[in-house]
């Protein structure tokens, strides 16, 4: 049995420990912006989720930044 | 009701079914708040004077600066060291005279929002940081008017409009309070900024002529590098520190 699940990150395909967390992923993919948008399979996760949803393999997963210029 | 002049004006838009005369007085009584005249209130405020918003109130605290140019094209290169906030009023009077401008030269926070805000029933936000944002937001939810945030960054843009009561809010979206400091000011494209505010510019005159917001609960982004346009729906946040806790 292998140790890592396939999942898409930002359109790349990544191996990812099989229980992560999005909190997880977020330490893994070094995401440092405190106003990160994160989309787990095309719906958005609320901050105080991250910590207990947990990526299935094929998930997709994008980091989004803020636009904050104007 | 709308003289011969302002008739021909606006008889391309009134042509819509969606708008005609009905739609064009509402237009018309509309007071919509610009705050930021920078890339993205160039634009919005350009469209909305035009369109025939009744009276625009714009707020900046800027002075046009050389390195505005490449974007903020209601500014021109005789304005450098002028407030935003006048030169915008006199390019938007030239542009339409019935549009009532008020400008302010002034910044957005907690203690002044809500004076700068008025009377007007819809935010357009062109500002160009987190903190000024939320500060229109809590004003926005105070005083339940819809809040059309739009930001921009090199290639990509993101806008969304928020309607309290009905939706998230803008803090649903990015509830932290954390001061980012040290942070240069992002690269910016003009074209990319055109996008992203006649989108805001739509969904006011969507609003003042009473079609809903399409954007509501829903931020659009929008890549300029890949020409592509994605919408992710967003929730109201039941733990929002503004609208979800109500300890706002």
């Amino acid at each position: 049995m292998s140790d890592r699940i396939r999942i898409v990150v930002n359109g790349m395909p990544e191996e990812v420990p099989p229980s992560a967390t999005l909190t997880d992923l977020i330490g893994l993919f070094g995401e440092m912006d405190p106003d990160l948008i994160v989309e787990l399979n095309g719906r958005f996760v609320f901050a105080q989720d991250y910590a207990a949803t947990r990526v299935a393999p094929n998930d997709r997963v994008e980091f989004i930044h803020p636009n904050f210029g104007g | 009701m709308l003289t011969a002049e302002e008739a021909r004006r606006y008889s391309r838009q009134m042509q819509l079914p969606e708008i005609g005369l009905e739609g064009q007085v509402r237009i018309a009584a509309g007071r919509v708040m610009v705050a930021g005249l920078g890339g993205l209130g160039s634009i919005a405020a350009y469209y909305l004077a035009a369109a025939g918003v009744g009276c625009l109130k714009l707020v900046d605290r800027d002075r046009v600066a050389l390195e505005n140019l490449n974007r903020q094209i209601l500014h021109s290169t005789a304005d450098i060291g002028r407030p935003k906030s006048e030169s915008a009023r006199e390019k938007l009077r030239q542009l339409n005279p019935h549009c009532r401008v008020e400008a302010v030269h002034a910044s957005i926070d907690d203690g002044s929002a809500e004076a700068l805000l008025g009377d007007c029933s819809v935010i357009v936000d062109a500002t160009d940081n987190r903190e000024t944002r939320q500060a229109l937001n809590r004003a926005s939810v105070r005083h339940r008017l819809p809040f059309i945030y739009g930001g921009i960054s090199g290639w990509d843009g993101m806008t969304a409009t928020f309607i309290p009561g009905r939706g998230p809010c803008f803090s649903c979206l990015f509830p932290t309070r954390e001061v980012a400091n040290g942070l240069s000011p992002p690269p910016v494209l003009g074209p990319t900024a055109g996008i992203v505010a006649s989108i805001q510019a739509l969904e006011t005159l969507r609003i003042l002529v009473g079609c809903p917001p399409r954007l509501a609960g829903r931020l659009l982004r929008v890549s300029g590098l890949t020409m592509e346009f994605h919408s992710l729906p967003i929730d109201r946040n039941p733990l929002c520190p503004v609208c979800g806790g109500r300890t706002a």
